[in-house]
């Protein structure tokens, strides 16, 4: 709970902090949720569930066997979701209405939308979903004194790590880049425990457990039981514990009694390869962003909590923790911050109080950083009669001037905040007459606090033309939701009686200006047969692309001579992946690696063959995951699908890097390309813009920045067009070259009615008219058919 | 970068200095954007060197999403620029023709 200057947790009906995601329905119907719950996960199984917070948005659902029912994922959470609100309701007298649910990072649009499903099924009537490091971050901010520099957000919770890099400046929070091992949590911890375990009861009994065996999984459930309360209570106490066990049965065997004794050393030593990886996700997101010193690392999540990887992160970044923060409490936290910087108050709305004074239409940040932020408003009733507003601070400390109203009865001035906390102001209206009345709303609160930017694209989208080119729709760091069109045309003639043909647009990820060395994400097919009529070589394409809120991209291509419109897009690495899916996209994986491997080895280039060898550990996991996959276990299935998104970004990085020479050559060319036509017909501007321009490609250069100097390259690009064209022949020329090849044109009638208006134009001296021609005379072009197939054979330019 | 292009540039459509503070920044941005919510109408146009150009909400968000990145700020920096001024061509030495004699016949992207 947040009241604009505190934030408080509040306690369940047990009095505990945490209400674990547990839901038990016994043969009566009768459900229980959270400790009560789990407390009967290993004793009952049968009718109790957990975990299935992973599953959300999928076709799961839980049997409970006693009560005869089948539950959705999404119906197990609402009943989480319920159960929350009414401890809510019995300690604060309202229940809570609206809600900002904190997903995982790696939660992608049909998982956001089942949590959207759930809270509806709870009685929520609107939620926000917000991501868990964005969370975690925005806590930590709120409570940092003075916060400036780079942070790290450390997240390790059950099955999965996450790292975030943040910048922090005055109050203002920017997710400077993500990362993170899906195979890493604290139930990794409790396995490598249980596997030491394991070894010392082979030792002293010659009792063999095998976690592979299903007639041994009740004695693997108790040991992991043990191991994790051993790890905790170690946390919590230096030196010893000893984890006993009784009547452990083994297949036909039965031990009596297991009395290991385990010292905070013996498990640092068991812990501390799975600590390293985690460092190294963390050192590789640094050097990423070329971040060398920490300001502050924030924990969160339980495992945190070992004193071992306290100390090994400290050793390793130097950098303190931020203090007084509960790494069980931190996301929930940054949620409840969250939900004051949306305006989103979980209290019933008020009845509106019979106000009788002029209405006014006010906005204004309910959080901001700025302690001077603008309040905007406008009179709403001309009738009103309303010359001036003035705001004023309920502590009698800060008073606005009137602010006079403009034509358009609009407003607008700056308000002073108090530093770190709430701040509320009295709402003054002065009438034409001269009189001064209390306004409708008679008082607005604003909080000064932290506030974090829109998550930004992770990386470039475009469309792949059939000359190999790619046209860019959004550029990485685009704030989203985002929505883009542009108008492409088609590069051949095509029959509606083609049974076999389709036109494909290619949809591409990446920073090259070289469609193949992106990655392709998904595909728009017109079939032939949907066409109403033969479609000419040239005929535009409207397309437009679409990233929502949660990074899910959808298009639609539109051909405006047929009034036709597609929407269907082919999603590679889409939710729906089949395990045999799955598995092709392994192999194709391998062989790339193979390639790389070779060349890394080769030229003895060590980062690459440490990221090879971590492609090879993801890999790995993902073969076993897809072997339980097949074995029926849906959350297998989803974390080798993530899994594989990671491995082919892995791969993508290392290719991108071996393309540094060939990005090299180009940058010299463009440069002298570029460099010749600005000397000769550029402004000053253009040739001062292009020096400076080349200072950071040269900067990217060092910093071996491929996606920066491809983006500087485009800029350059953009500069030496527009002095290109200023150079009075430029479109004489391209109507020559366009001439030489006039034979290749899929009309050559048109082509040469064209060349002749050309002509025309040029004689007359009409640049406008002759640019018109040349551009339609390139349309008639066919593309190279062996620059098709390398840019996924696009069918548009 | 053509004329659209560079009238897009976040300092224009936030009306803000290139020394502005990332501060400075956020309020412009946060006003604008409140008072396009409201229906003001003299904010949904801005002023260029490069003409007149339109302001609606998703311009705004951009624009404060650019600058917020320092390497893409750099950029726009660089290009707030005033209109260009026609007459102040070729006052450097011409490199020739150079580049046609190896072939290359200039642009054909459209």
């Amino acid at each position: 709970m947040f009241d604009g200057e505190q934030l408080q947790s509040i306690r369940s009906a047990a009095g505990e902090a945490l209400t674990p995601s547990v839901v038990r329905i016994d043969a009566k119907g009768n459900v229980s949720v959270g400790s009560r719950a789990f407390r009967f996960l290993h004793k009952d199984p049968e009718n109790t569930r957990g975990e299935f917070k992973r599953l959300m948005g999928s076709k799961n659902v839980y049997r409970f066997a006693a009560a005869n029912l089948e539950k959705t994922p999404e119906e197990l959470s609402a009943q989480v979701l319920l159960s929350l609100q009414k401890d809510v309701e019995a300690q604060l007298g309202v229940r809570p209405e609206r809600a900002v649910i904190a997903v995982p990072a790696l939660f992608e649009l049909p998982q956001i939308k089942a949590t959207s499903e759930a809270a509806r099924l709870a009685g929520l009537s609107r939620i926000e979903t917000i991501q868990e490091p964005v969370a975690s971050a925005l806590a930590s901010g709120w409570s940092a004194d003075e916060c400036r520099g780079a942070w790290l957000v450390y997240d390790l919770g059950g099955g999965t790590f996450d790292a975030s890099l943040l910048e922090t400046q005055e109050g203002l929070l920017r997710i400077v880049g993500h990362d993170g091992d899906n195979f890493l949590g604290g139930r990794d911890f409790d396995l490598a425990l249980v596997d030491w375990l394991v070894a010392r009861i082979r030792e002293s009994t010659g009792v063999e457990i095998q976690r592979s065996n299903p007639e041994h999984a009740n004695a693997v459930a108790k040991l992991k039981v043990a191991a994790e309360e051993a790890k905790i209570e170690l946390s919590r106490a230096t030196g010893e514990t000893s984890i006993v066990l009784e009547g452990l049965r083994v297949g036909n065997q039965e031990i009596e009694l297991v009395e290991q004794p385990l010292t905070r050393a013996e498990l640092e030593s068991v812990t501390q390869p799975l600590i390293e990886r985690s460092l190294r996700v963390c050192e590789r997101l640094l050097r990423k962003h070329g971040v060398k010193l920490l300001e502050r690392i924030v924990l969160v999540g339980g495992p945190t909590m070992m004193p071992a990887l306290r100390t090994r992160l400290e050793q390793a970044f130097g950098a303190p923790f931020g203090s007084g923060l509960d790494p069980m409490l931190l996301v929930a936290q940054g949620a409840a911050l969250f939900a004051a910087t949306a305006a989103l108050d979980a209290r019933p709305s008020a009845p509106s109080h019979v106000a009788s004074g002029p209405r006014l239409w006010l906005q204004y940040p309910a959080m901001t950083p700025d302690t001077s932020p603008f309040i905007v408003g406008r009179a709403l009733d001309t009738a009103d009669q309303v010359a001036a507003v003035q705001l004023s601070r309920s502590d009698g400390e800060w008073q606005s001037e009137w602010l006079a109203l403009a034509e358009d009865l609009s407003f607008s001035g700056m308000v002073s905040l108090k530093r770190r906390a709430s701040s509320t102001f009295k709402v003054a209206a002065r009438l034409a007459s001269g009189s001064v009345v209390v306004a409708n709303p008679p008082e607005i609160t604003v909080v000064h606090g932290v506030s974090i930017g829109e998550p930004p694209l992770a990386r470039t989208i475009g469309v792949a033309r059939a000359d190999d080119g790619v046209a860019v729709y959004f550029e990485r760091g685009a704030p989203l939701p985002i929505r883009k069109t542009f108008t492409h045309r088609t590069v051949e003639n095509v029959a509606p009686t083609a049974t076999d043909y389709a036109l494909r647009v290619p949809i591409v990820q990446g920073d090259f200006p070289f469609a193949h060395l992106c990655r392709l994400v998904g595909v728009i097919q017109i079939p032939a047969a949907s066409l109403r009529s033969a479609l000419p070589a040239g005929s535009a394409i409207e397309l437009t692309l679409e990233v929502d809120r949660g990074g899910a991209l959808s298009a639609k291509a539109f051909l405006p001579a047929q009034n036709l419109v597609f929407e269907h897009v082919e999603q590679l690495l889409a939710p729906a992946t089949s395990v045999d899916k799955m598995l092709v996209l392994v192999g194709e994986l391998e062989q790339r690696a193979a390639a790389l491997r070779g060349k890394a080895f080769r030229e003895g280039a060590r980062t690459a063959i440490v990221t090879l060898a971590d492609f090879e550990a993801t890999l790995g996991a993902v073969r076993g995951d897809l072997s339980a996959a097949r074995g029926g276990d849906q959350d297998a299935a989803e974390k080798a699908r993530r899994a594989l998104i990671e491995c082919d970004g892995m791969l993508g990085d290392l290719e991108a890097a071996n393309a540094w020479p060939e990005l090299n050559a180009r940058v010299y060319e463009e440069h002298t390309y570029a460099t010749h036509w600005v000397t000769e017909f550029g402004t000053e501007q253009e040739k001062r813009a292009l020096s400076q321009c080349m200072d950071l490609v040269e900067r990217a250069l060092r910093a071996r920045s491929a996606g920066e100097i491809e983006r500087q390259l485009r800029a350059m690009q953009r500069i030496k067009l527009t002095a290109y064209y200023r150079d009075p022949e430029s479109w004489s020329r391209a109507l020559d070259a366009a001439a030489s090849d006039l034979p290749e044109a899929t009309d050559p009638a048109k082509a040469q009615s064209l060349l002749r208006q050309g002509r025309a134009a040029e004689q007359a001296g009409n640049r406008k008219e002759l640019e018109r021609i040349v551009r339609e005379l390139w349309r008639l072009y066919p593309v190279d058919s062996e620059e098709r197939s390398l840019s996924f054979n696009s069918g548009v330019r | 970068m053509n004329r659209t292009e560079l009238a897009e540039n976040p300092f224009f459509v936030l009306e803000v200095p290139t020394s502005a503070t990332r501060m400075e920044v956020e309020r412009a941005g946060q006003k604008l954007l409140a008072q396009l919510a409201i229906g003001v109408t003299s904010v949904k146009r801005y002023k260029t060197p490069f003409g007149e150009a339109e302001r609606d909400e998703s311009k705004v968000r951009s624009a404060l999403s650019a600058l917020r990145d320092p390497e893409q700020r750099v950029i726009y920096e660089l290009w707030a620029i005033d209109a260009p001024d026609e007459s102040e061509s070729g006052s450097l030495p011409a490199w020739g023709r150079a580049l046609e004699s190896i072939g290359w016949r200039g642009p054909c992207t459209d």
